[in-house]
């Protein structure tokens, strides 16, 4: 199937919302990623780290946008910097580190060096061979278009013509913002030990589906649900908040942004939580109880894994975690995923936390293995010639978004989908694939910042 | 011709000779093996560059001094 040049033709033929169909071609054809590598992650603000991986000057952290290779650091005046890894003379990586400290990026193919502004400062011969002429403040590394620290997360764009990132967020700072404030509201929040990265044979896509929000595939981890790995022992970790609360599918149609969230009753309290370790459970129920008082109704609100277009998820609670899809091809991703702990909270609490994240996300947690299962092979069995042939059906819960939803006096910023009594719904994924085709269509962000125009996201979404 | 010199185990204080004759003292070391950062002592073929700080290119070190 020919991705290129597709023009408006390209949503409908392979994002058929009307139908609630996506084409199996988004997922397995290598035309189609090509695309997204230009339209998707270079026009995208992508999250590349944490301000508390790189502390002080120096401080650097190799991450990724998209495909590439990109150096996150903090310079010698303490400013956080984002550049592309690769040498301006012939692309090599000037930092094959992880991470660590240094006052130079030097490339080992043939020595340019840069400063932690990004600047050449060192070039071989410099004197000798280009007779001091070559203008050294062209070459240095390519830097980031924009950057945004958005409460110690640090997220890039390589576009100039992007808008800025609280924009680019819109309503939806307030559930990124549950992910990424101190459990209390008001502390800091630091990335709990290593990244942990490691690659899966699928598209990056199936995980990000997966993170929107679907609740629909939760018949795939009631062997973990069995075996009581929660963090109170017995049952799944949001159990309490199912029984009590509003269960909601948000999504954010102009921006391509969707979350789950459970909603409380008013005057009802957050469920304990982390039965297991005394310390442990009074540090949260403490905390709950300083950021209902300080965000009020606001407090009702208790995150539930989402995701931030087009790769980052967010996992707000039971784990604490970011996740990126870094793609690698059209049949391979590199999964790189943080951890957040409250700064200030007691010793106990971190190593608790340390040891439950770990039996619970990333490629050794129980929960993300049955995923993982999930996604790869449903991307193997999705790449054969009579495979491609056949959508996937994304039907649920199709005409019946709320707009302006509230409860209890509560209003819930967003498209919403109340799955309570539905218990689940493809809202959510729907909203991803919506502004996934958005992009792949859109000349320029001029036809991408609908809110700018004022357009009606319902008139969009009934399309 | 001298040893070849590991600029890694070059640190602060140490002088080096430079293949065009110039010693310069060795103000910090990166350790990336390419570079050090030094300040020239002498610079026969260049005497204004004395006193200067400057990248030094592994390839152009000749030896260590040894210590007077």
């Amino acid at each position: 199937m020919a991705a290129a040049g597709a023009g408006s033709g390209y949503r409908k033929e392979l994002v058929d919302l009307a139908h609630g169909q996506v084409s199996r071609e988004i997922f397995v054809s290598d035309a189609i990623y090509a695309e997204e590598q230009e339209r998707l992650f270079a026009r995208a603000w992508l999250f590349v780290g944490h301000e508390s991986q790189v502390p002080k000057p120096g401080d650097f952290f190799v991450s990724g946008m998209g495909e590439e290779s990109v150096i996150l650091c903090r310079d010698r005046v303490g400013a956080l910097r984002v550049f592309l890894n690769s040498c301006r003379h012939r692309g090599m990586k000037v930092c094959r580190y992880d991470e660590g400290n240094t006052p130079v990026f030097t490339c080992p193919y043939h020595g340019w060096s840069y400063a932690t502004d990004g600047k050449l400062v060192g070039v071989p011969y410099f004197r000798e061979a280009y007779h001091g002429e070559l203008d050294r403040a062209q070459w240095g590394l390519v830097e980031v278009a924009q950057l945004s620290n958005y409460k110690g997360a640090v997220f890039a764009t390589w576009d100039p013509a992007a808008p800025p990132f609280e924009e680019y967020l819109g309503e939806f700072a307030r559930y990124l913002d549950l992910t990424l404030d101190s459990w209390d509201g008001e502390g800091e929040v630091e990335v709990l030990g290593g990244v942990q990265k490691w690659l899966i044979p699928c598209n990056w896509k199936f995980p990000a589906e997966n993170f929107c929000g679907d609740s629909y595939h939760n018949i795939s981890h009631r062997s973990v649900d069995l075996v009581g790995i929660g963090p109170s022992g017995s049952g799944r970790r949001d159990m309490r908040e199912r029984l009590m609360a509003r269960r909601l599918q948000v999504s954010f149609y102009e921006r391509g942004h969707q979350t789950g969230v459970y909603v409380l009753p008013q005057g009802e309290a957050t469920p304990p939580a982390y039965a297991h370790s005394p310390v442990v459970s009074d540090y949260f129920r403490q905390c709950e109880a300083r950021r209902r008082q300080k965000h009020g109704e606001w407090g009702r609100v208790i995150g539930s894994p989402g995701e931030l277009f087009p790769n980052t998820a967010l996992h707000p609670r039971q784990p604490r975690t970011i996740a990126v899809w870094h793609p690698r091809g059209a049949h391979q991703t590199e999964c790189w995923r943080w951890y957040f702990v409250d700064k200030a909270a007691p010793q106990e609490v971190k190593d608790f936390l340390r040891d439950y994240y770990i039996r619970y996300s990333g490629p050794a947690g129980m929960t993300e293995q049955d995923d993982m299962e999930n996604w790869n092979y449903a991307h193997a069995a999705s790449r054969g010639v009579i495979a491609r042939r056949h959508p996937y059906s994304y039907e649920q819960g199709q005409g019946y978004e709320i707009e302006n939803y509230e409860y209890q006096g509560l209003r819930v910023p967003g498209t919403v989908m109340d799955i309570t009594e539905a218990k689940s719904s493809e809202h959510n994924l729907r909203n991803l694939y919506r502004r996934w085709a958005e992009f792949m269509a859109a000349e320029s962000w001029d036809a991408l910042a609908t809110w700018r125009r004022g357009d009606d996201g319902m008139a969009r979404a009934a399309e | 011709m001298s040893e070849l010199v590991n600029t890694r185990e070059l640190t602060p204080g140490m002088q080096i000779v430079l293949v065009d004759g110039a010693v310069v003292e060795v103000v910090s070391n990166p350790l990336d093996g390419v570079w050090v950062f030094a300040r020239y002592l002498s610079s026969p073929a260049d005497p204004a560059r004395i006193g200067s700080e400057e990248m030094i290119f592994a390839q152009d070190i000749a030896e260590i001094r040894a210590a007077p």
